[in-house]
């Protein structure tokens, strides 16, 4: 990618975020068994969840990267940075989601299924990050975060399949349900598309940022 | 057996050994996790005792609490036998004389061997003081096997982390619940099955996906944990 | 006759702000000594650690070849003889209840713990919990050698001697040495040692 490409990104990026957002408050319909404009923060509850996940599966890989891939300083900044954002883009994903809960179910919380586990996976992440700081020499804080990280992809999915059991859930079905009917009115389904795309953008954009930040605060900590 | 495979077994009898040999001269261990074990019982039973009474509301209940104790009994003793080898600084001998996965299965050995031996201890006098009836005698044991594996194999990676960190016994437990909820969740629900006399269901399997996923991550990932 | 080798380059390694070991670079081989000086603070624990694979240097090069062979990491850790200051015991334990622990893991006879025992001159049933400083040293010593290493890294190796443990130690090397292994030496002061020795002065 050529320089002055690279320059436009941030603006092409800005202009996608604005059209997500125009999109979402008078572009799509509302969702008939919804009260009010409640639907409305769909479009940015979905695709907030939908990142943090792209987020710490971007972690897990970087974190086998380093590994296994020569222990580059870099690839452990990238595992770093994608966790710092997914737990944002977690954070945001339950607010959001709290705040259509109080609308809908009366409550801000009520431990749904997917509230909880998504509670239990950023209580997880919410410990990486908590072992960055705790361990002070770069090369042993790069591995074992980056070992823990690891742990997270083989232990994080089992709340998906045990959460479930557990507690009743009232959350709506996912965007395409279990007979892989799409039940959604076209226009609905063009937004939350274009903001998975959007989203998903802005994440590699700012990682990119965050990643580039953390390697001169290296720099500027070593000197 | 090929040799390579025996000797990587001899390594980690060897570990395990010498672990139950410095445990059993120093009992420290041993008496941390006893005491906290059965401490937290009198307190449960004495606090709780009358809940006994009401089989649907001890049903619920107590078999959360049995493994709650034996949670902190683990964090309380399991994190011991990486903490001691890097106070004592032997960490630096033992990486220099022993295959990593032939050292961590030795510990994990060691640790699920402690803790099934206080699951002994304890199970029995928790049914007997919360006067719990368990119609499936069978689910009980296996749960109690297979969730008391888990929680070791779980707690001793976690460990070998922790134990090079600063802040060692917080950072255990703030890195190794995450980690152990699953396996808390679905013995807390085989133990209610068992006790409300109801067949295991899909949580047995389940539980023991999870062991066999600890033990093979642990194999694979405890050799970059331990050496730089 | 057994061939070894080991070389070094540009080894650098930080902690934090403080750049412990900076570009070091040597090389030594069979019958050969390196003898590593430098001051307090100098790097000379740093780069023995990172030689043993105790530690991953930043940057640069470590190369030990055995019988041809250059070793990975994880098999040079296993190899190398190592004592060292900070290198501990289990207290809970005899000494020859620990040098019959690590035979074990190396998978070696038990009957090898005892003739080292004999040849540092420690009881074989004292509790390594109980040992003087100067005897630690000597048990330090003798569970360098179990395993028969053909390279030894030498951390202050004479420190807490007497002058029989001295004697003892200097001993060791020498036939170490004669029967064509390499030795590296770190000291805080200069040091008088037999064989072809070559010298690496670390600066602060």
């Amino acid at each position: 990618m050529n320089a002055s490409m690279k320059r436009a990104l941030p603006y092409a990026l800005w202009l996608g975020m604005a059209l997500c957002i125009w999109g979402a408050f008078f572009y799509a319909p509302l969702a008939a068994a919804f009260i009010g404009q409640s639907s409305r923060i769909l479009f940015f509850h979905v695709p907030l969840a939908w990142t943090a996940f792209i987020a710490f599966f971007t972690a897990a890989f970087w974190s086998a990267v380093y590994l296994w891939g020569g222990r580059k300083a870099r690839h452990d900044r990238a595992a770093a940075a994608a966790v710092e954002l997914g737990f944002l883009f977690g954070v945001l994903a339950t607010i959001t989601g709290s705040l259509w809960a109080r609308i809908m179910w009366n409550a801000f919380w009520n431990w749904d299924p997917r509230q909880t586990s998504i509670v239990l996976v950023l209580l997880f992440y919410g410990a990486y990050l908590a072992l960055r700081s705790a361990v002070a020499d770069r090369e042993a804080r790069a591995r074992f975060s980056a070992v823990y990280a690891l742990i997270g992809v083989v232990v994080t999915p089992f709340f998906f399949f045990i959460v479930p059991r557990i507690t009743e859930s009232l959350h709506p079905e996912p965007v395409i349900n279990a007979d892989r009917h799409l039940d959604m009115e076209a226009r609905m389904f063009q937004v939350l598309l274009g903001s998975f795309f959007t989203y998903t953008a802005l994440f590699l954009w700012m990682h990119n940022l965050r990643s580039r930040l953390m390697a001169l605060a290296e720099r500027a900590h070593a000197d | 057996m090929s040799s390579a495979t025996s000797s990587w077994l001899a390594s980690a009898v060897a570990v395990f050994a010498k672990d139950w040999r410095c445990e059993l001269r120093s009992r420290y261990a041993l008496h941390a996790i006893a005491l906290f074990a059965v401490t937290t019982l009198v307190v449960a039973s004495s606090s709780l005792g009358p809940l006994g009474a009401d089989k649907s509301q001890a049903v619920t209940v107590l078999p959360a609490l049995l493994w709650l104790i034996l949670l902190f009994a683990a964090a309380a003793g399991l994190p011991r036998a990486f903490v001691h080898e890097e106070e004592a600084h032997t960490s630096a001998a033992l990486r220099l004389a022993a295959p990593p996965s032939a050292l961590f299965a030795g510990k994990l050995a060691y640790g699920a061997s402690l803790l099934l031996g206080l699951e002994a201890l304890i199970a029995p006098l928790y049914l007997a003081l919360m006067s719990l009836d368990v119609p499936s005698p069978g689910l009980f044991a296996a749960t109690l096997l297979a969730g008391g594996y888990g929680l070791a194999a779980g707690s001793s990676l976690i460990a070998a982390l922790a134990s090079q960190a600063r802040g060692r016994s917080t950072l255990f437990s703030v890195l190794a619940f995450p980690v152990l909820l699953p396996l808390l969740l679905l013995a807390i629900e085989l133990t209610r099955n068992a006790v409300a006399g109801q067949p295991a269901g899909v949580a047995l399997p389940q539980l023991l996906l999870y062991d066999a996923s600890v033990t093979v991550a642990g194999l694979m990932l405890f050799p970059f944990v331990w050496n730089p | 006759m057994q061939s070894v080798s080991m070389s070094f380059t540009g080894l650098t390694r930080r902690f934090g702000r403080v750049r412990a070991l900076s570009s070091a670079t040597a090389e030594v081989a069979g019958g050969g000594v390196l003898v590593v000086t430098g001051s307090n603070g100098a790097g000379k624990s740093t780069l023995l650690r990172c030689l043993a694979g105790l530690l991953a240097p930043d940057s640069g090069r470590i190369e030990h070849v055995e019988d041809g062979r250059a070793l990975p990491p994880e098999e040079r850790r296993l190899r190398i003889g190592w004592v060292a200051p900070d290198l501990a015991f289990y207290d809970e334990l005899t000494t020859l209840e620990n040098l019959t622990f690590f035979a074990k893991l190396r998978g070696l006879p038990p009957r090898r713990g005892v003739e080292l025992l004999e040849r540092v001159g420690l009881p074989a049933d004292r509790d390594a919990g109980a040992l003087s400083s100067g005897m630690r040293q000597r048990l330090r010593w003798a569970w360098a050698l179990l395993h028969r290493p053909r390279a030894l890294l030498l951390d202050e190796p004479f420190q807490n001697l007497d002058s029989e443990g001295e004697a003892t130690a200097r001993a060791l090397v020498a036939e170490h040495l004669a029967a064509g292994g390499l030795a590296v030496i770190a000291s805080p002061v200069p040091l008088e040692v037999d064989g072809v020795v070559c010298h690496l002065e670390l600066a602060r």
